[in-house]
């Protein structure tokens, strides 16, 4: 049965869309502000023991000795996991390039601060922690490989010995004619960047209860899981087990942002479990933890990047060089964040060809894992800044200068040299509604003035492309097939007409369930509250894949739909029988099953579920007794990657435009924001608030990677990042209370027409605030490319040179 | 077996009587004594705020106070908002329900009780005000703008009514 999606609301069987499309208040927020939400630390077994792990004060040395008796011995332990356990029961995690990858606990050597080395578990975790006091461990100390110069430089130490070297990775793209344009370019603008360490940090840590079932040979983690059945079959690979004997079970989460998940905690927590015969192993990760070693370390990058440009202001060729410092290990899936950026690699430019050469470099830093944008936060901020530079060095106003590379309206589809495809858009457009809304002429005139003064006022001007919701294909040509397997959903009618959608994911906070109730209730025409999400374990759950890469919402509302059109096909056939109409003579509209000849005569779902449930003489043949449907949707027209790694990878290209007003005071380098506008076009907005609510937590992210947040290393690769005091998260006196409009070009392929707009602010912010903070300093005759444009780094380069400047 | 104290607390009403180590944490003691798991930690170093509780009217960080602090002290958590009768939210808990103030929900009862020590003491807070009393709360989901707007709502809503 071919299935339909309806690309536009008004397909939708119903007069009109009561929710999709509106602002409505979400179905999670009641319990969230009632405390009630069972995150992963409010939940609790029975005789459940906890977690303390103890982790390697040192970057890189070798494991001579551990010595666990006394704290085995220690009040209230029940079990001590030590790496001759994981080495014995255990495989290395699975990595992306292959085989780049730890156990979930040192074995042999460490490689970097904060990896675990012991792990207790005890009746309290106040005991267990008294108990990891009493663990001995000698170490020899071995030469760490504290950055990517060093990992690259000949005689350097090696992170993983067995590989021979520290380059994991090597590659290079070349999409059209490189070679030639930049040949023929009357001008190269080339510039090197440096953007430092940032992190995801949810405000919930990772945590999680396991508990190994030896009776069964079975693992059953409930946690706070992002990608459920992904980490299912992560779990059997690392702990030999079947994946039929795994299964995880997802929390709410307070925040992801990428990296949630925590499979070394997952993993250590289940082998505390089975080394205790059994018992439920809690492990909760404490802040600390988290930022020395947890997941979500992103983006340790530099660039050396140039624009080919012809007189005119035409940019032809665009080529960068990047190594990304991935630490110690490939655990987090390095490449695929070097390598999302080939989805819009060119930004919202004609671009005609374009160069990508990419090594990954393991280094004793602590591994890097996804963050929210995946990789064109940085790679955004380089192409952003290097039209900012042509701008400057031709003398074009930075606006003007975009406005003249834009893909045209008319060019949609648009294959950008790296292959994929942009569905639409109308960048003009939303260029033309921020320039209006932020009176584009007299900020430069009131920066002119401020010049004057003597003040260091920059505007930003910074548009980009995001692309939403990923396929199979996106990252197959750096080793990672299969990311971004389907999405699929359960809709069930009951009894008396109330709808039950089964997903395989929980809450984190976008508001997915609050959009599927939208979505299931426009559908079927009835009220928001008769519509329930609910969450199923990875094990019995239709295939899913959950929140990642601005997908959910899109994925979730075409499988919810999928869904929904077959139980209506269901639904026509049972009550063109009952009501002995002609075949295709029964049609639903407004949550009615009714006769098309003779509207008057209809049936409701209740009825329609409740026949279906109770009276099998009544039902047509071929028609179970079953008012539900599965269905799984995955973006339609995929393609396998060539050799230059070319697909249709992501499906839909909301983009945005965002303006930056910063001044910079001398005294003290601080950046102050003054003003920011943001016009975006992610489609039809399925949720308005919810869509506004991803844009300002996006700036809000931005804000930080651009202007505060760093995870330093000093040169013997100690971090000196281990606390909130040390890491600075913005607060609601550094974010910006952004003024926002939007134009909507729906999707012409998507779900109602949605495009993915999870990670669109954070992809630009960051641009934005560095190009108004070289605008800034145009002047003094000075240039920023090293991110967080901290106060201190700032300062320091105002006062390079001995005086004030 | 460190020595254990007495510590008898009334939080949301409700009295508790409780012996403890002296090194229990009052976020501890009430999320994992008490079962009163509304009350989050994001950081247990005094940065983030998910934990705060008002102790004795006044907010408090409840990773850094030790339960044993509280002993004889009145509590106020996320769970003591909704009206015990009827179960109907607080007017802060429905501005931000209303205003969208929260996405992951994890920073909010943070947020909530120290938006209720706001609006005790400063009724009609300027928005100046409003984040002057957040700014040591942290959220990673929203930006903070939706929360601003919430609080606002809050504030008008909560507002002694002024003859017209
Ligand atoms: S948990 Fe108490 S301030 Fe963060
Ligand atoms: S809503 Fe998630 S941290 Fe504030």
């Amino acid at each position: 049965m071919a299935i339909e999606i309806p690309t536009l609301p008004e397909q939708m069987p119903n007069d009109a869309s009561r929710y999709v499309g509106k602002a409505v208040n979400r179905v999670e927020d009641p319990a969230l502000v009632s405390g009630t939400v069972e995150f992963i630390d409010n939940f609790s077994l029975p005789g459940m023991l906890h977690c303390a792990i103890l982790r390697s004060p040192h970057p890189h040395a070798r494991i001579l000795s551990v010595k666990v008796d006394a704290a085995l011995a220690a009040e209230g332990v029940a079990a001590v996991l030590t790496g001759e356990d994981v080495g014995r029961w255990c495989n290395p995690c699975f990595t992306a390039p292959e085989g780049w990858g730890n156990y979930c606990l040192a074995v042999g050597k460490v490689r970097f601060v904060g990896e675990p080395v012991v792990a207790v578990a005890a009746s309290s975790r106040y005991l267990a922690e008294d108990a990891l006091e009493l663990v001995d461990i000698e170490y020899e100390l071995l030469p760490p490989v504290a950055d990517a110069g060093q990992a690259m430089a000949s005689g350097a130490p090696l992170v993983f010995e067995e590989r021979g070297t520290n380059v994991m990775l090597d590659r290079t793209y070349t999409w059209g004619e490189l070679e030639r344009v930049f040949a023929e370019a009357d001008r190269v603008v080339s510039r090197r960047f440096r953007w430092n360490r940032v992190g995801a940090n949810p405000t919930e840590t990772f945590g999680c209860v396991c508990r190994w079932d030896l009776a069964d040979n079975s693992l059953v983690c409930h946690g706070a899981y992002q990608t459920p059945r992904f980490m299912a079959i992560g779990r059997a690979a690392s702990l030999n087990l079947p994946v039929n004997r795994v299964r995880i079970v997802t929390h709410p989460q307070g925040g992801g942002f990428g990296g949630k998940g925590g499979p070394r905690g997952t993993d250590i927590a289940a082998l505390l479990s089975r080394k205790s015969g059994g018992r439920p192993v809690k492990y909760i990760e404490d802040r600390m933890e988290y930022l020395l070693a947890g997941g979500g370390q992103s983006w340790d990058r530099h660039y050396d990047a140039a624009l080919a440009v012809k007189a005119d202001g035409t940019v032809t060729g665009f080529r960068v060089r990047l190594v990304d410092d991935q630490g110690a290990g490939a655990e987090g899936y390095g490449t695929i964040s070097a390598a999302k950026p080939l989805a819009a690699f060119t930004g919202n430019y004609r671009i005609e060809a374009a160069g990508y050469e990419l090594t990954l470099v393991a280094t004793n830093r602590a591994p890097t894992y996804p963050y929210r944008g995946y990789g064109p936060p940085p790679h955004n901020l380089v192409l952003e800044s290097l039209m900012d530079c042509t701008a400057r060095e031709m003398g074009i106003d930075p606006a003007e200068l975009r406005r003249r590379n834009y893909i045209r309206p008319e060019q949609f589809p648009y294959t950008v040299p790296s292959g994929n495809e942009y569905d639409s858009g109308d960048y003009h457009a939303v260029l033309d509604r921020v320039l209006q809304m932020a009176d584009y002429d007299a900020l430069r005139a009131f920066q002119a003035e401020a010049r004057a003064a003597g003040r260091l006022v920059g505007i930003g001007v910074v548009n980009t492309v995001e692309p939403g919701v990923f396929d199979w294909n996106a990252y197959a040509t750096v080793g990672v097939p299969g990311v971004g397997v389907p999405e699929g959903v359960k809709v069930a009618v009951d009894l008396f007409g109330g709808v039950t959608v089964a997903v395989g994911f929980s809450l984190q906070g976008q508001g997915q369930f609050t959009v599927a109730s939208q979505v299931a209730a426009d559908y079927f025409g009835i009220d928001i509250a008769q519509v329930r999400v609910a969450t199923t374990p990875s094990d019995v759950a239709v295939p899913h894949f959950g929140q990642g890469g601005s997908r959910l919402g899109v994925a979730v509302t075409g499988a919810i739909l999928g869904a929904c059109e077959k139980l209506r096909a269901m639904f026509c056939t049972v009550a063109a029988h009952v009501m002995q109409a002609p075949e295709g003579g029964v049609e639903l509209r407004n949550g009615c099953l009714r006769r098309i000849d003779a509207p008057e005569h209809s049936m409701s779902l209740a009825e329609i579920a409740g026949l279906m449930l109770s009276r099998s003489d009544l039902l047509p043949p071929g028609i179970e007794p079953c008012p539900e449907a599965t269905y799984v949707w995955t973006a339609p027209n995929r393609n396998a990657p060539d050799d230059q790694g070319r697909c249709r990878s992501y499906l839909t290209a909301a983009n945005a435009t965002h303006v930056a007003v910063i001044e910079i005071d001398r005294d003290t380098g601080r950046s102050a924001i003054l003003d920011y506008f943001i016009v975006d076009d992610c489609g039809t907005r399925l949720n308005p608030a919810n869509v506004e609510g991803q844009l300002q937590g996006g700036v809000a992210q931005g804000v930080g990677a651009a202007l505060y947040e760093e995870y330093v290393y000093d040169a013997d690769c100690q971090p000196l990042v281990s606390t909130f005091v040390d890491y600075l998260m913005p607060t609601i006196h550094e974010v910006p209370m952004t003024k926002k409009d939007h134009i909507v070009t729906p999707s012409p392929v998507s779900p109602l027409g949605a495009k993915g707009c999870g990670e669109g602010a954070i992809h630009t912010t960051p641009a934005t605030i560095l190009c108004a903070i070289n605008d800034a300093l145009a002047p003094l005759g000075k240039e920023l490319l090293e991110t967080p444009a901290s106060p201190h780094r700032v300062w320091k380069l105002l006062h390079e040179d001995g005086a004030a400047a | 077996m460190p020595n254990k104290q007495r510590v008898e607390v009334r939080v949301n009403g409700t009295r508790y009587v409780r012996e403890v180590e002296p090194r229990l944490t009052l976020a501890d003691f009430l999320r994992h004594e008490l079962n009163l798991g509304g009350t989050h930690v994001g950081c247990e170093h005094g940065i983030c705020g998910a934990c705060t509780v008002l102790v004795d009217e006044r907010s408090a960080r409840a990773c850094l106070t030790l339960a044993v602090q509280a002993d004889g002290c009145g509590i106020t958590t996320v769970e003591g908002l909704r009206d015990p009768s009827s179960g109907a939210l607080h007017p802060i808990q429905q501005a931000f329900v209303d205003g969208h103030g929260l996405q992951c929900g994890f920073c909010t009862p943070g947020f909530m009780m120290t938006t209720l020590e706001l609006l005790r003491c400063t009724p009609d807070p300027s928005e100046e005000q409003i984040k002057e009393a957040l700014g040591g709360n942290l959220c990673r989901c929203t930006g903070y703008q939706s929360i601003l707007d919430s609080v606002k709502l809050a504030a008008q809503r909560m507002k002694p009514s002024t003859p017209a």
